[in-house]
């Protein structure tokens, strides 16, 4: 945990859209998952305010953990719709398959379990969220089967069999020229080629055409959670939009489609934020 | 100055007075645990409910902490006060039965037994402790964690705190751990007398060397002569 | 996008918006909110986009992914306009078909809602029973708003109030226009809207005034305020412009729970547009009222619902209701005068502002006026988000919009208030929903949850639930909610599990009317509700679990035992679904469950197709 970070993270919390200390905690624990106790003292030092009240703060409210959480996070939702349909027979279920309470994890740091009071889908109880994926009408059945995809990782797609990911073609929002590059196959398709520069580099990157597939290919290796410029190949013009990825904050980088439609990807490295938008809609 | 109404009686008060002041300035009793003189209002144990207002909206506040208003009605000891005393100290003979503050404050309202599972807990979360320590003695050692039965008092962290200066008024001023040390002689402000309990800090488990917020505890030191 | 100047500027991107209308081109709408989302509406976006590009439909056919429509019990589902059809519970692999007829201008008859009561098809959204009967002032404008896009909410009107509102430069009128409409705050507690806010505009200007509005929806079952979030957050933020010219307050927060992370997005982005179009912010279309609004989340504190600790958490701290008074609207927010209202009442404002009080206050009753949104969950046939005006009976809502039972299970009671309310027996349906009738009938309006219970409910154990939940939601600072709330669980436990005496229903009587005259705040005043209601109608349940030591609804899994029938074929069934391994027997033989290893979870008796599982 580098003190350097909590810093920067209530530097930038100062600007922008959300305030409040307790919003200041949460982005702090979806960074490292929980609320180290070092960052906890750089943060009552910061802001003025006593480690007493703030121990106070981090233990009072529920969706706080003082303790390292496991790599997934499963919440069963005991909200009274829920129960109604049989919610607590689940949240005991998997207390006994996974062998841990309520706000613990497993020794093998896999899973962390917690319940919830009220996700707010009540038409769809009971509901269970992993890694915030949703599933709704769970029958003590599936509490097997959700604990390995769990496992298995949920934000893992299959590119070639899944119906639901289909290529792109795309091209420069300035100049028009296509971006698809013939030579370089991503995913069994042509790539889709573009200039990026950071730190001082200048290179080419090939991303996958797949709507869907976050597969890259690159000339330098970037490193996780840079943000990075995009340029058009061809006409050299910045490819920049005004919207800001919802998920991190980075400027979207857009791209016409053919077919009509704009596809917008998030600069930052890691990032999957992207949104596809046909015309007929503006803004 | 404001006028108001306490038990059929008028007085007048200064501004910014509470009904609590307002009652004890003309000699009528009400029962308190969380109060302290010169400790600010908290307003948690309840005990010292009176009945304001009049007719269906009448209802009950904590006299310590509300504030004397012009032509208020208050009633210190009316059925529906006495009910409620009744079952919060049935309620606190329930939780923490040893300390000799509650056993008094039961005794004199007649009430004999509890209907509840009996627990020992040694905190009843008044917050004497951490209102001293803030307000009186500027240190900020201790304070509330977690909520609803979880709640508790501590340093962060359960470690021992560098703002603590080990001053014991804490100690002193605890309804559930001092009296307790007095055993029955009110002289004595700490004396091992209550072999069969320890002091609450010492309950702690696997905390060797550090007790509880103060290390080594004042009880203990004591205790060792 | 442009920053707009002034009001006039404001006008004419409203009026270009809505020449640039085709009313007549086919539009797909998919609701996709957080039930949408969990039902797989995300998948037929996908597919839908995927076809659109394909087939370069993108001119001829448009799509507008929305927040929810209020149908939850059959979604995933696709609306289409102009013509009004409505395809329920779409599987995936008949999306590529809809787009065909959509793009064909036909219907697929078989792929339409039936009438449970004809088996008729029904094909337009507006001739299905449960819209029909409802009155969707607010909930309408989810179908034709995507909430990440403002100028679809300007393009239907959205904004012109506050532009109107700038124009006419009187912000007194706005007070007495939303006192005479008689707005009641729809939080639960029900106080006049305009009393509040006048009361706040006569407060000193000092350091700025504060204007809350309160979605922190901690209610269990209730989820209306989420569906107005995540489908159209710009309504919430007209709405708080239009408060803040009235009562004169500079600075607005919006404090939404974070177990609402779609909505918490939604409304970063809308506040952002808003922002840069400059309908908020410095200078208001070029005017002089400059108003901001910024974003607290909550983080798991249901009393953090409650005035002081919603202020308290704020403000950065543990979230401790206090005393009042002082009242918010004099000292709030880090002791400035600060007016706390719920998501639904914001989300009215700019209706009663645009359409006038009086038309406003037609619908409802003359106590009660407008529409409230009420979360009909639990056993009832048609769950989701209902609308309706104030002052209708219960009755109505649960058989003709609701559609009643499920299967040949009777209701037995309606679940109002959420924690802090109580259980309303099938005999008192004809009860209208007012804020007074239900107070009087021993439980409260709330924010709006209405969950239906039925024969096999136990109300023991649901008054057990809702106090499990409130022992852990407690704040913890006064003794009596704490220890009462604790206590009072623990004699419901001993009921539940066959160890309650007599004497424990009259000792819950009594700890019960204490606790709600001794403590601090809303939660611990209201916490016995549920308690006292279940008491009040269904003592006979208690009465049996404590004399039979019996569970007539077959719940409380320490009263009730699951044994095979006669029935049983032998198919093995169970024995292989049982979690705990608990069945044994042979092929064709009836099977034995092993009670020391049952943990009664239900799982036999849900796949036994021979019915041979009983709870006794």
């Amino acid at each position: 945990m580098n003190p350097k970070h909590i810093e920067k993270i209530i530097e930038d919390h100062r600007s922008g859209n959300q305030t409040g200390l307790i919003s200041l905690l949460e982005e702090i624990q979806a960074k490292y998952s929980y609320l180290p106790e070092e960052a906890l003292r750089i943060v009552a030092q910061k802001m003025g305010c006593s480690l007493v009240e703030l121990y106070g703060v981090a233990t009072f409210y529920r969706a706080f953990s003082l303790k390292p959480r496991g790599k997934h996070l499963i919440s069963v939702c005991l909200g009274t719709a829920c129960h109604v349909r049989g919610g607590d027979i689940i949240g005991a279920e998997f207390q006994r398959q996974l062998a841990i309470k309520p706000g613990e994890t497993t020794s093998d740091k896999e899973i962390t379990l917690e319940t919830v009071n009220c996700l707010g889908a009540c038409a769809l109880g009971p509901i269970v969220v992993v890694d915030g994926h949703y599933f709704s009408n769970v029958a003590v059945q599936k509490v097997k089967e959700i604990t390995h995809r769990a496992k298995a990782g949920l934000d893992h797609i299959d590119a070639r069999s899944d119906e639901r990911i289909f290529p792109v073609e795309v091209s420069c929002p300035r100049c028009n020229h296509s971006l698809m590059d013939k030579n370089r196959y991503i995913d069994g398709y042509p790539s889709i080629r573009v200039t990026v520069s950071f730190n001082l580099k200048h290179g080419w990157l090939r991303l996958s055409c797949l709507y869907g597939s976050f597969s890259v290919d690159y000339e330098y290796e970037i490193p996780v959670d840079e943000v990075v410029n995009f340029f058009c190949p061809y006409c050299h013009a910045e490819l920049q939009s005004s919207s800001i990825c919802t998920d991190c904050g980075a400027p979207m980088v857009p791209l016409l489609v053919r077919g009509g439609g704009m596809v917008q990807i998030c600069s930052r490295r890691g990032c999957k934020g992207h949104m596809l938008d046909l015309t007929g809609i503006n803004l | 100055m404001i006028t108001l109404h306490i038990n059929g009686l008028s007085v007048s008060v200064e501004e910014g007075t509470t009904l609590l002041e307002a009652a004890q300035f003309i000699g009528f009793p009400i029962p308190t645990l969380c109060h302290k003189d010169g400790l600010s209002s908290y307003g948690a144990c309840r005990l010292c409910l009176v009945e304001i207002g009049e007719g269906p909206k009448a209802k009950l506040v904590s006299s310590c902490t509300y504030p004397a208003e012009e032509g208020l009605q208050v009633r210190t000891s009316s059925s529906r006060v006495m009910k409620a005393r009744r079952i919060i100290l049935e309620l606190l003979l329930g939780s923490c039965p040893q300390s000799k503050t509650v056993q008094d404050l039961a005794s004199a309202y007649g009430i004999r037994q509890q209907r509840f599972k009996q627990e020992y807990e040694n905190c009843i979360l008044c917050g004497l402790c951490v209102r001293m320590c803030e307000e009186q003695m500027m240190a900020k050692a201790i304070g509330f964690r977690s909520r609803g039965e979880k709640r508790s008092i501590g340093t962060p962290f359960d470690i021992q705190s560098e703002d603590c200066r080990r001053c014991g008024a804490c100690i002193y001023v605890c309804p559930a751990c001092q009296l307790r040390c007095t055993y029955t002689e009110p002289e004595r402000v700490i004396c091992g007398g209550c072999a069969n309990l320890p002091a609450p800090c010492l309950e702690k488990e696997g905390f060797d060397d550090m007790m509880c917020y103060m290390a080594p505890c004042v009880a203990c030191e004591i205790k060792k002569d | 996008m442009e920053r707009l100047k002034s009001i006039d500027e404001f006008q004419f991107l409203h009026d270009r918006l809505i020449s640039e209308r085709d009313p007549d081109s086919p539009t797909i709408i998919i609701p996709a909110g957080t039930c949408g989302q969990a039902s797989g509406a995300n998948d037929l976006i996908r597919i839908t986009k995927r076809e659109l590009l394909n087939k370069k439909l993108t001119e001829k056919i448009r799509l507008r992914i929305t927040g929810c429509h209020g149908f939850c019990e059959m979604e995933p589902s696709i609306l289409i306009e102009p013509y009004g059809t409505f395809y329920p519970k779409v599987n995936p692999k008949k999306m590529v078909h809809i787009v065909e007829a959509v793009a064909k201008g036909d219907v697929l008859k078989d792929l339409l809602f039936i009438d449970p009561k004809t088996g008729n098809p029904i094909e337009k959204q507006a001739d299905i029973p449960f819209f029909k009967k409802q009155v969707r002032t607010l909930l309408c404008r989810n179908e034709k708003i995507d909430p990440i896009r403002i100028f679809n909410y300007i393009e239907n009107n959205g904004y012109l109030v506050v532009a109107k509102m700038l124009s006419s430069g009187n912000p007194r009128w706005v007070i007495e226009e939303i006192k005479a409409s008689g707005l009641r705050g729809r939080g639960g507690a029900g106080f006049p809207t305009g009393l509040k806010w006048e009361r706040l505009a006569n407060q000193p200007n000092g350091n700025g005034k504060f204007i809350v509005c309160n979605a922190d929806e901690g209610d269990p079952g209730a989820y209306m305020d989420r569906s107005l979030l995540e489908g159209n957050p710009h309504s919430i933020i007209e709405g708080m412009i239009i408060g803040a010219y009235g009562t004169g307050a500079t600075k607005g927060i919006i404090y939404v729970r974070n177990e609402y992370p779609l909505a918490i997005k939604h409304l970063l982005i809308a506040l952002r547009q808003a922002n840069q179009l400059r309908v908020l912010g410095e200078n208001i279309l070029g005017t002089r009222f400059s108003f901001d609004i910024k974003i607290v989340r909550g983080a798991g504190a249901f009393v953090c619902g409650e005035e002081t600790a919603l202020i308290k958490s704020i403000e950065g701290k543990m979230g401790e209701p206090r005393q009042r008074p002082p009242f918010p609207v004099e000292k709030g927010i880090h002791g400035e005068p600060t007016s706390i209202n719920n998501v639904e009442t914001w989300a009215n404002i700019p209706i009663i502002i645009g359409l006038g009080a009086q038309e406003f206050a037609k619908i409802g009753t003359k106590e009660n006026t407008g529409t409230k949104i009420f979360s009909l969950v639990g056993k009832i046939k048609n769950t989701g988000l209902v609308e309706v005006p104030m002052g209708i009976t219960i009755e109505k809502i649960v058989n003709e919009i609701g559609d009643g039972q499920i299967d040949q299970i009777s209701i037995k009671a309606v679940q109002t208030g959420g924690p802090s309310g109580g259980c309303i027996p099938a005999e008192m349906f004809h009860l209208p929903i007012d804020y007074e009738s239900l107070v009087k009938a021993g439980s409260i309006m709330g924010s709006g949850g209405m969950i239906v219970m039925d024969e096999h409910t136990c109300m023991v154990d649901v008054a057990k639930y809702f106090m499990k939940f409130l022992k852990e939601e407690s704040c913890g600072k006064c003794f009596i909610c704490r220890k009462g709330t604790q206590r009072m669980y623990e004699i419901l436990d001993d009921i539940s599990a066959g160890r309650g005496t007599l004497e424990h229903l009259g000792l819950l009587e009594e700890l019960g009317s204490v606790v709600k005259d001794a403590s601090l705040c809303g939660l611990g005043q209201t916490s016995p509700n549920p308690v006292l209601s279940t008491l009040r109608y269904f003592r006979q349940e208690y009465v049996e679990h404590i004399q039979k030591k019996r569970c007539p609804a077959g719940v409380c899994k320490d009263l009730i035992t699951y044994t095979i029938t006669e029935n049983c074929t032998g198919c093995q069934l169970c024995l292989k679904s049982c979690p705990a391994e608990a069945i044994r027997g042979e092929k064709k033989e009836r099977h034995r469950i092993d009670s020391k290893k049952c943990n009664k979870c239900g799982v036999c008796k849900s796949v036994c197709k021979f019915d041979a599982v009983e709870t006794r």
